[in-house]
């Protein structure tokens, strides 16, 4: 359950990286390059066909349109998958392709006043960068739109990275191997071990509480009982409490 | 006037990528479609209708209707099969639709295009642009049995064109188009094309032109016709290669039609209708029958059939409409008529009536289906919550009331659980009882009788206002119309606002919403009181309006029924008030002298300020005008009144507090400038205080036009213009800060703020263009803002308001919620989409996929674990104490 909360914020950490990032490096913006729209003269047509691979064009194109910068210009594709949008002047425009189920390159068409015809890459940073295109434009659809987040599905590897298991794997290999690797009936190895304890332990002349409540404690009892008890069994035990 | 931008402005341009976008939108898994949203599909008010008959069991109808859209339907579920939307405007105005075999011809925008679509697959065959001028008529031109071309007439050419290929074959000018009115174009399949004119006040012109090369064979002049003689005349033509029927329909009256037959130049009259509302021609095989309808009694329209060639009546071809009680009449008909296995003539219609409604008939009266297209174009809608039920009344009155005696309190609670659990029992019961039915029997159908409010209030009814004057209730959770209401009274050009002047809360009262609807030409207004409920006018009689009303306001004031109080200004400056008891009178004395309201005149580039005074008269206290040679003003946006906002401040790195100017009084007037050279458009706003009329902060984006789109909320501004020297749709986002101190910490008065907002600005690129722009709001404003962008692809996009964030450079901080909400989102425009969102995630809720058999199969292997654990532990110390 922590894991899956934790992905998105992962998720908006890099993306925040990414931003941060485009913030510093993309500050300069190109002049205003391209042909201006004139509002009288010619009027040309943008050409051009779009491709959704492994699919039949009569399956798409009653549900695609096209876009000549956002709703200017309106076209429609032919049932072969061709389109031209009419009636169009000189000027740079961004020509999308738009259906709900498949996602197309946006791609700009720069048309002079002579009517001749470029495509190039949309690049809305550096607006001057040209990346020729074919034109007539021929764009294919670079896969189905993602309206959906995807279900997160268990697994193994999921659950084993989970940070809370990691911490309680590590101790758990701690506590079966150590024991297997050191010898503990090695009498070398009980007094370096012993040391150490006593290392951890600052003041050896302070009586242990737990020692004085359990002598407290069973000492009004039976004192035989209680020198073989408190030495080993009992003592963790009331220590705890 | 415009000045520089504020200082503390940088432009820091910043691409959002979209795809960076889709992955953080508050998405559905995909199989979650239709569980919390539902989408309904219109196309408008038809224009055009055509059966598609070439095929004869085909189950199309084309239609092409006011919002340029041309469409397929099926005519067994009324669904579209496919839809085309042309651009808004006139520009993608559907003049003519013509159909031949699997093709469509349109004519679009005024004659700027020919085009052809094939209407199985909904593809476009070509699309040819046609010479200037303003179109009249178009017709297909057939001979010797095949229909290969279509002419195309306008003010002053006439131009044929190829079926096939939409090629012209050629152009010809009109004679004398300057005095004579060419309205008409036909051929009657014999190589001949014959454009009739009118010349006003004199006779009728028609000119045969050659089919093969255009050149003119004849012209005549016959006819005179007197002045005011505007016949309506129905004819048919089956089929354009051949003559045009000689049979036709003349209206005389508005009920009263004549069947006449031309009979070698004598007219003969084969029957007279009368009374006859709407007549209409249909034809299968070689069989043409017109189509009557008749009133029959108040409540129901009664179809006959009658033969084309005689004007004989066809027996049982009666077919009943019932008029809705609240639709409007019947205005269109479409006649779909077909050949039975007896070779009789059997028919199905479609009738349109003023409401835009479509209704498909089938014999003897049954409805197959009905569209509603008014809500193509809806005007306005409020969300208003559903009424509590008596149980939950119930339950919701124990925590209301005073406490009295821990006895009572505990009697109170035990019954109110018994209650709970005898619901939760009958609800079983029922389940129960559902199960053993067959599944098609078990109706989940939400009607007016069983609506009530669900646990987090998140089913709630939709009024929807729609161009046409119908009023809708929907129910949000399914889209299932509740109830529907035709006002006709509507004036031609209508502007609509809808104020919720009591909610469901006040039980016993109804609630009750108020419409007001102007007359946009004339400034004259009327309003309509109605139960959003149950759609049903309120007994209340509003108040009559003689003078034109300039605004509106509903106020935070209530009446003794605990009615929000309506203020409206006429165009004297008086205010008058609904509604208007004695109490209500008294109050608003006590309150005018800190009501303020503001006037916006666009064409003038003024707005100015007013003061109520006691004797509900107004004061002008103040006024900015804009210079309207330099710049106009688009469009001005207040804050919401129901929101809320949670933080007053934000948190800094180093702990201290930001606190947000937060002023409820604030407009955003958004200015755009007249000239539209690239080089020296502009775009401005103004961030006003409507109470004071001081300018709180101006900006101006040069190089810039609009449209601008403009969202205003809590302290922040966004708005979006089109960058015309990089060519790009830029956001910009203005915030405001009190600064580290707030000045007045309880209340916020906007006579008494000293010291001016710190402001932050900057833009951001955003890529593609945007049709509309929201914010999120949620009861309480706890959850994250996120902007809601309708995308001209019919696509909504969800961007969280963080990234839009003028201080964004400094810190990047997630501040967690501990309260998250869910909220509704309705689009609507030509369809209506509902679903659900959740700004912050649900995260006070168990989610609807939450996986209950993983967690309990975790539970019952732990569970196990442990024993067997337990049991080995023990042998392990058994085997210990033995050693």
């Amino acid at each position: 359950m922590l894991h899956r909360e934790r992905i998105p914020l992962l998720w908006f950490f890099f993306q925040a990286v990414v931003v941060v990032a485009w913030c510093f490096t993309d500050m300069e913006t190109g002049p205003g390059a391209g042909v201006s729209t004139q509002p009288n003269g010619d009027r040309f047509k943008i050409e051009g066909r779009a491709i959704v691979p492994g699919l039949k064009t009569q399956d798409w194109v009653s549900t695609a349109r096209i876009l000549v910068e956002g709703e200017e210009y309106v076209g429609f594709l032919r049932t072969d998958g061709s389109f031209a949008v009419n009636d169009v002047p000189s000027g740079s425009y961004v020509v999308e392709i738009v259906t709900p189920a498949h996602r197309f390159e946006p791609v700009r068409v720069d048309i002079t006043s002579k009517g001749k015809m470029r495509a190039r890459l949309v690049n809305y940073i550096k607006t001057s960068e040209v990346i020729r295109q074919p034109y007539p434009l021929q764009v294919r659809a670079n896969g189905p739109h993602t309206y959906f987040m995807k279900r997160e599905t268990w697994g193994w590897t999921d659950f084993l990275m989970n940070p809370m298991v990691m911490m309680m794997v590590l101790p758990l290999l701690i506590i079966v191997l150590l024991p297997k690797v050191v010898n503990t009936n090695d009498p070398e190895m009980r007094k370096e071990m012993e040391q150490s304890m006593n290392m951890l332990n600052p003041n050896p002349e302070l009586p242990d509480v737990s020692e004085l409540m359990t002598k407290l404690f069973s000492g009004s009892k039976g004192s035989s009982k209680a020198g073989s008890s408190s030495s080993k069994g009992t003592r963790p035990a009331v220590k705890r409490r | 006037q415009a000045k520089a931008t504020a200082a503390m402005a940088r432009l820091i341009w910043l691409c959002l990528k979209c795809i960076m976008l889709y992955s953080t939108v508050q998405a559905v898994f995909e199989d979650q479609v239709g569980k919390f949203d539902w989408r309904q599909q219109y196309v408008g008010k038809v224009r055009f209708s055509h059966f598609d008959s070439h095929v004869q069991s085909s189950k199309k109808v084309l239609v092409a209707t006011e919002n340029n859209v041309f469409a397929s339907l099926n005519t067994r579920t009324g669904e579209l099969f496919w839809r085309h939307v042309d651009k808004t405007g006139p520009e993608g105005n559907i003049d003519a639709l013509l159909q031949h075999g699997q093709d469509a011809v349109l004519v679009v925008g005024n004659g700027r295009l020919l085009r052809s679509w094939e209407i199985n697959i909904g593809g476009l065959n070509w699309e040819i642009v046609l010479d200037s001028g303003s179109f009249q008529s178009a017709c297909l031109v057939g001979q010797q049995d095949t229909v290969k071309h279509v002419a195309v007439l306008k003010k002053t050419i006439i131009s044929l064109h190829y079926l096939s290929n939409g090629h012209q074959k050629w152009i010809e000018n009109l004679p004398e188009s300057e005095t004579v009115d060419y309205q008409a174009v036909y051929s009657g399949g014999n190589g001949e094309v014959y454009a009739l004119g009118v010349v006003p006040h004199s006779h009728i012109a028609i000119v045969a032109y050659s089919l093969e090369d255009g050149e003119i064979i004849k012209q005549s002049l016959g006819l005179e016709v007197t002045p005011g003689f505007q016949p309506v005349l129905v004819s048919t033509q089956p089929n354009p290669a051949r003559p045009p029927l000689s049979e036709f329909l003349l209206q005389l009256g508005p009920e009263h039609h004549l069947l006449l037959q031309l009979n070698n130049g004598h007219i003969v009259t084969l029957r007279d209708f009368k009374p006859a509302m709407l007549v209409s021609f249909a034809t299968t095989g070689e069989k043409t029958v017109a189509a009557v309808m008749s009133p029959k009694n108040k409540t129901a329209c009664s179809i006959n059939l009658f033969s084309g060639e005689t004007g004989r009546r066809l027996l049982d071809t009666t077919l009943i409409f019932n008029l809705d009680p609240n639709g409007g009449k019947p205005e269109k008909l479409y006649v779909q008529a077909f050949l039975k296995k007896d070779d009789s003539v059997g028919y199905r219609v479609i009738v349109q009536t003023e409401d835009h409604t479509l209704t498909f008939i089938q014999q003897p009266g049954r409805v197959m289906w009905t569209r509603e297209e008014a809500l193509s174009d809806v005007v306005t809608m409020e969300m208003v919550d559903l009424p509590l039920t008596g149980t939950q009344a119930e339950l919701e009155g124990e925590f209301g009331k005073k406490a009295d005696g821990l006895m009572s309190m505990v009697l109170k609670r035990l019954s109110s659980q018994l209650i709970l659990l005898q619901a939760w029992i009958a609800h079983l019961w029922k389940l129960f009882y559902d199960a053993r039915k067959p599944r098609s029997q078990v109706k989940n159908d939400v009607t007016i009788e069983n609506l009530s409010r669900d646990e987090f209030n998140l089913q709630k009814m939709m009024v929807m206002v729609t161009a046409s004057g119908k009023l809708f209730g929907i129910d949000s959770k399914t889209g299932s119309i509740l109830w529907r209401h035709y006002l006709n009274n509507i004036p031609s050009n209508p502007a609509f606002k809808l104020m919720v002047q009591r909610t469901t809360a006040h039980f016993p009262h109804p609630p009750q919403c108020t419409l007001l609807i102007k007359d946009k030409d004339t400034g004259l207004a009327t309003l309509h009181v109605f139960n959003p409920i149950f759609g049903k006018k309120s007994h209340i009689s509003p108040p009559p309006l003689p003078q034109p009303i300039l605004q509106s306001l509903i106020l935070p004031l209530m009446d003794q029924d605990y009615a929000k109080v309506l203020l409206l200004v006429d165009d004297q400056y008086k205010v008058s008030a609904f509604p208007s008891t004695k109490n209500v009178l008294q109050q608003l004395q006590e309150m005018a002298s800190s009501i303020f309201f503001y006037l916006i005149d666009s064409s003038q580039g003024r707005l100015s300020g007013y003061r109520l005074r006691t004797d509900l008269s107004t004061e002008l206290i103040w006024e900015v005008v804009v210079p309207t040679e330099v710049q106009r003003i688009v469009s001005v946006k207040g804050k919401r009144p129901n929101e809320h906002v949670h933080s007053q401040g934000r948190v800094m790195g180093d702990r201290s507090v930001l606190y947000k100017y937060l002023n409820p009084n604030l407009l955003a007037v958004v200015l755009e400038s007249t000239d539209l050279h690239q080089e020296r458009s502009f775009v401005g706003i103004l961030l006003i205080d409507g109470v004071t009329g001081r300018i709180i902060h101006e900006a101006v984006q040069r190089k810039a036009r609009g449209p601008v789109h403009v969202v205003h909320s809590e302290n922040w501004v966004v708005y979006e213009y089109w960058s015309t020297k990089s060519r790009r749709n830029e956001f910009s986002v203005i915030e405001l800060y009190e600064g580290m101190e707030l000045y007045n910490s309880t209340v916020f008065s906007s006579l008494d703020r000293p010291h001016a907002p710190q402001v932050l600005q900057q833009s951001y690129i955003f890529p593609s263009s945007i049709s509309t722009m929201e914010a999120t709001l949620t009861e309480k404003g706890i959850t994250s803002r996120h902007l809601l962008i309708g995308l001209p692809s019919g696509g909504i996009l969800s961007l969280p308001k963080m990234f839009l964030d003028p201080r964004r450079p400094e810190i990047v901080t997630e501040q967690s919620r501990c309260v998250l909400l869910s909220g509704l989102v309705v689009a609507y425009g030509l369809d209506i989409y509902q679903t659900r969102v959740y700004p912050s995630k649900q995260f006070d809720v168990l989610k609807d996929d939450y996986d209950y058999m993983l967690i309990s199969s975790v539970l019952l292997a732990l569970f196990f674990a442990t024993m067997i654990s337990k049991r080995l532990a023990e042998v392990k110390l058994l085997n210990r104490a033995w050693r």
